[in-house]
């Protein structure tokens, strides 16, 4: 990750970040349009009163991330119960670009049928470059549960792709 | 030690998220751009008001300094001495065997001077006390 502490200009940075900030945020949100919410609202924030702070700037805007897509969900929550929102496209919006290798492509589709459990520690790990002590933190996990995940989801993952690929 | 999921971390690795719209980038200009202007404004308009503050500093100095009021110019009106006041001695004899007779004299100067743009007068006054002898002819 470049370095946010530099005097960068916010649109380059996000131009080359944004993209897993967001399939971040995708993880913690009901909907593509909450998961724009919830950038919008981490990011401004990491921008404007984080990105100076010392320690590991990746580390310091997944939080922000989670943060704000934890006070999302606890909003929607509040409000679910007078409007009866469902709001879930989890099924029908693509996370990634689409793929010409048909191997990469079954290996995106898959991704989404993990439980949420085991997709966020691989997304956090792979996207979010984070250690499995550092998704412990942010998952508020033990690092060894984390790695454990981890596990289950490349195995999980390694069925998957065998089965579609052969299908 | 080898890593069985390296060639699957990697595959997954090579996926590229979908990137953000262009209606996210644009909300977060609206967000961080206004922010920048509005410091900028903030920036400015603290910089022109110091400088009004120093140019007014400035002036009220200059003008402070030249309302100070010129030093006054007097001009001689009027100077008085008054009549001498002698006073007389018995005659003395000095080392060499003349006589002379000690001369007290005291006057006073007086001058009056006015500075007529400020109204202003001064007086200066100056005692004068002098000792003289006065030779005596002895026959």
């Amino acid at each position: 990750m470049s370095d946010a502490h530099a005097d960068q200009d916010w649109r380059a940075w996000f131009a080359e970040h944004g993209a897993r900030l967001r399939l971040i945020a995708r993880q913690w949100t009901r909907s593509e349009a909450d998961a724009d919410d919830v950038v919008q609202e981490a990011f401004v924030r990491f921008w404007k009163h984080q990105r100076h702070l010392p320690g590991n700037p990746n580390a310091l805007v997944v939080t922000s991330i989670r943060r704000s897509a934890l006070d999302l969900l606890r909003r929607s929550d509040r409000r679910a119960v007078r409007e009866k929102v469902v709001g879930d496209d989890m099924e029908t919006v693509s996370w990634f670009e689409p793929e010409a290798d048909p191997r990469l492509q079954a290996l995106a589709d898959s991704l989404k049928l993990l439980p949420a459990e085991q997709r966020e520690v691989v997304v956090l790990k792979v996207w979010g470059d984070l250690t499995f002590d550092q998704i412990g933190e942010q998952l508020s996990i033990s690092p060894n549960t984390a790695a454990s995940r981890w596990r289950y989801a490349m195995e999980a993952l390694r069925k998957h792709i065998t089965v579609r690929t052969y299908d | 030690m080898t890593d069985p999921d390296h060639d699957l971390e990697q595959a997954l690795a090579a996926l590229r998220p979908r990137a953000p719209s262009a209606a996210l980038t644009a909300r977060l200009a609206r967000d961080l751009d206004a922010s920048a202007s509005r410091r900028g404004v903030i920036i400015a308009w603290s910089a022109g008001l110091a400088t009004l503050a120093a140019v007014f500093a400035a002036a009220f100095a200059f003008l402070s300094f030249t309302a100070e009021p010129a030093a006054p110019a007097y001009r001689l009106v009027r100077a008085d001495q008054s009549p001498a006041d002698l006073q007389f001695f018995r005659p003395v004899q000095l080392v060499d065997g003349s006589f002379v007779r000690p001369v007290r004299v005291r006057w006073d100067d007086t001058t009056r001077w006015e500075d007529p743009r400020t109204n202003t007068r001064m007086i200066n006054y100056r005692p004068h006390d002098q000792l003289a002898l006065l030779n005596l002819e002895t026959n």
